[in-house]
């Protein structure tokens, strides 16, 4: 465990008891803590009544659409929130990022995977408490205080375009952030939908930090849905199984 | 119905019967001018020229009117005493009595030869509705296609609108319009009853619209309701002209019922239907038993996951083995289903892309990635230039096809193989092609293996598949306006997928530049 808090708390939220059951045991051979809800009220209240570290919220509840939930949590809180989604819509995905979700995981998901995603969202909201300045993506450093970024401990040159979209991504480490996003931050609310500037701009940005630009590993795409900066430690750019699971859309 | 017949039958001789007359009027002048002339006696016989030309145009009425004529005449104009109805002659008299023998059994030879003709020239017209007829029910694709025949020959036969209805709801959600024809409101409702099956009487009903039209409405056939009902127009005819009508109508549609027993119809329209009621029943299950399936698979694959790092479990190798089985079974059930929902989503409504700018090589590396663990043990060569232009279009359409694509390399070739993916432009146009060292394509195989259901009969036995990757992949580029193509040199010496998007190279706006800043 690369965590040095003791035992996280993790609210799983799932109307499935079988789902609740095994993240229950999972979270709990991981050393979290886990707190369970069936609905989206009681998620809601779990959430106001006990201090906890992250929420895994099912999109599919008996009382409320999980984005709800989301959203409502995200009124008060800036606990990290996964969703978990038997859809694998694209657009449903930008959505819940939006709306102010972390990250999600497709269903049906390995453990690992599920695991991977929680560690980096944790770290994210470790590094946000703490103000710690600097990113590191395998090779890739970004100090963030002082706006420089090194590969292999060489300074780079970068543009400030490509700068301010290799910010936005090391702020978000690890997460998924979303074309639209990007593309507002970088570029200004004007150009929301021009992401062909983007696939332009993530194409020089490879040639400058990834050490093989044709199979890029640092800044990685999610299709349909945006660019994720991958961190170093994280389990995200090696499992064994979790990535066979294609993520398909339906209706 | 007597004083309307009779005037019916005055009215349709009347034209033949006075130019008779007329003929045999201008006749006796001719031969009355030879008499005077030649001095020519007893012309009697001439007579039978027009007795016959009125047997022949205009039937029996108009020749026996010829002949009483022709006796009349030659009596007053050519027998002594002239000018007068009376024959002095006893030789004479016998004459005109051979005459009249004669014009009556040649008038009645030739209107039977006249009636023969009509009904040949008939039988022949008849035919030729028929040969065409059946001709579109052979070719006919589906159950509307053989009803529009149907439709189509009782129209010819009948030369009066007809409007057939394959069901009562189709009469009631027709609201009273056809093609051409639009059917009176009073009408539809009788169509209804007369479908649902509430009128018993095989011969139909008389229905009088709101504008005075009759129109007659019964069942096609009344053993078999697959042929549906038919409304005719029968026009603006008196109540007794319209049962003549019915008459004929009933002839006719036992001749067409007989016709379409004869071709098997109501088997081929039965059948065609239930084959489409199956199609929408088998997507409908498909898509609700597929979703039904996915949700405890979510929890089998996560406890099996949960299980196969459990450190309990790390020094059980057997134990552990059994679950990575469990965990590799479930995610193949899973692939499986989704396929399954990727095709009732391709049948059912289509694909709709999201189109958007992207990289090719952002979406052929992910595929890969998505299927780096089935790629795991075949020696993979990606050679991508580094200046691929962005295409428009779905990336997660292309990338399933992709990961499709490979799935199939993998499945028809054996480990340590090598799988190449390259990609390049040519003609404006994108081709990312996959090249494996596995087992090729016969000529046979080429053509089939994008159908739905597609399994290659080399490989029933010993692969599994459900012969649908390859067509979800075919239907997910076409939604692309791409097209894939497959290349083999032969059985054993490999195959490669050629995928071919467009590039809209115009289309993409000027990217303003980063020194701009």
């Amino acid at each position: 465990m690369p965590m040095s808090e003791p035992s996280p708390i993790v609210l799983v939220v799932d109307d499935e008891i079988q789902i609740r059951r095994f993240l229950r045991t999972g979270f709990e051979l991981n050393g979290f803590v886990v707190h369970e809800a069936g609905n989206g009220a009681e998620a809601i209240r779990s959430a106001t009544l006990r201090p906890i570290d992250l929420v895994i919220a099912d999109l599919g509840l008996p009382d409320m659409d999980g984005s709800e939930v989301v959203e409502r949590i995200r009124s008060w809180s800036s606990v990290p929130i996964i969703v978990l989604s038997v859809r694998s819509n694209e657009a449903e995905k930008v959505r819940l990022l939006e709306l102010g979700a972390d990250d999600y995981v497709v269903k049906p998901f390995g453990m690992a995977e599920l695991l991977a995603r929680v560690r980096v969202a944790l770290r994210r909201q470790m590094r946000a408490v703490s103000g710690e300045p600097t990113v590191k993506a395998g090779p890739l450093t970004i100090d963030l205080a002082a706006r420089a970024v090194m590969l292999n401990e060489k300074r780079l040159t970068l543009t400030p375009k490509e700068y301010r979209l290799l910010q936005v991504l090391a702020q978000h480490a690890g997460n998924v952030v979303t074309h639209q996003h990007l593309l507002k931050e970088v570029w200004g609310s004007i150009h929301v939908h021009d992401t062909h500037y983007l696939r332009i701009f993530v194409r020089k940005l490879r040639q400058k930090i990834e050490p093989h630009p044709d199979s890029p590993n640092i800044l990685v795409t999610e299709l349909g849905v945006g660019y994720r900066l991958v961190q170093s430690g994280s389990e995200i750019d090696a499992p064994a199984w979790p990535n066979s699971t294609p993520a398909k859309t339906e209706i | 119905m007597h004083g309307a017949g009779k005037f019916d039958l005055i009215r349709k001789e009347l034209p033949g019967v006075l130019t008779t007359l007329g003929l045999v009027g201008a006749l006796t002048a001719v031969l009355f001018a030879f008499v005077w002339e030649i001095g020519l006696a007893h012309g009697s016989v001439v007579y039978l020229v027009p007795v016959v030309i009125a047997a022949t145009r205009w039937g029996i009425v108009s020749a026996i009117v010829a002949a009483i004529c022709g006796v009349l005449a030659s009596a007053f104009f050519f027998y002594e005493p002239l000018y007068s109805f009376r024959i002095k002659d006893p030789q004479e008299v016998i004459d005109l009595i051979l005459f009249i023998f004669v014009a009556v059994v040649v008038s009645q030879l030739a209107t039977r030869l006249k009636r023969q003709l009509e009904m040949a020239r008939q039988r022949e017209i008849d035919l030729r509705d028929l040969y065409a007829f059946s001709r579109r029910l052979a070719v006919a694709f589906d159950v509307s296609d053989i009803h529009a025949a149907i439709e189509d020959h009782l129209a010819s036969v009948m030369q009066r609108n007809v409007v057939l209805f394959p069901s009562a709801r189709e009469a009631s959600n027709s609201n009273g319009r056809r093609a051409s024809v639009t059917v009176p409101e009073r009408v539809l409702a009788e169509v209804v009853e007369v479908a649902s099956g509430h009128r018993d009487t095989a011969a139909g009903a008389m229905v009088t619209a709101a504008s005075g039209e009759i129109w007659l409405v019964r069942a096609v056939s009344p053993k078999s309701p697959e042929f549906g009902v038919i409304a005719i127009n029968l026009g603006l005819e008196s109540k007794e002209h319209s049962n003549e009508l019915r008459i004929r109508v009933d002839a006719v549609l036992a001749d067409a019922t007989a016709t379409l027993e004869r071709l098997g119809v109501a088997h081929a329209i039965s059948e065609a239907r239930m084959r489409s009621q199956t199609d929408q029943l088998r997507e409908a299950l498909i898509g609700s038993v597929s979703h039904e399936l996915r949700t405890p698979l979510a929890s089998i694959l996560g406890a099996a996951t949960v299980l196969s790092a459990a450190p309990m479990l790390q020094k059980e190798r057997k134990l552990t083995a059994l679950v990575h089985d469990v965990r590799d079974e479930a995610e193949r059930l899973n692939n499986d289903i989704q396929n399954l929902l990727d095709a009732t989503r391709i049948s059912s409504d289509g694909v709709k892309p999201h189109v958007e700018w992207a990289d090719p090589a952002d979406i052929i590396n992910s595929a890969v990635e998505r299927c780096r663990h089935r790629l795991v043990d075949r020696r993979l060569a990606v050679d991508l230039p580094s200046d691929l232009p962005l295409i428009h279009v779905d990336p997660v359409l292309v990338q399933q096809a992709l990961i499709q694509i490979f799935d199939n390399a993998v499945k028809y070739s054996v480990s340590g193989s090598r799988i190449a993916i390259d990609a390049s432009t040519r003609d404006g146009r994108l081709i990312v092609s996959v090249t494996d060292q596995g087992a090729g394509l016969t000529i046979a195989e080429k053509s089939q293996i994008w159908d739905r259901f597609a399994r290659g009969e080399r490989h029933a036995a010993t692969t599994s598949g459900s012969g649908l990757g390859l067509w979800i992949a075919n239907a997910f580029i076409a939604a692309n306006d791409g097209k894939v193509s497959a290349v083999s040199e032969g059985p054993g010496l490999g195959t490669t997928v050629n995928i071919e998007l467009p590039i809209t190279q115009a289309a993409i706006p000027q990217l303003e530049s980063d020194a701009d800043e």
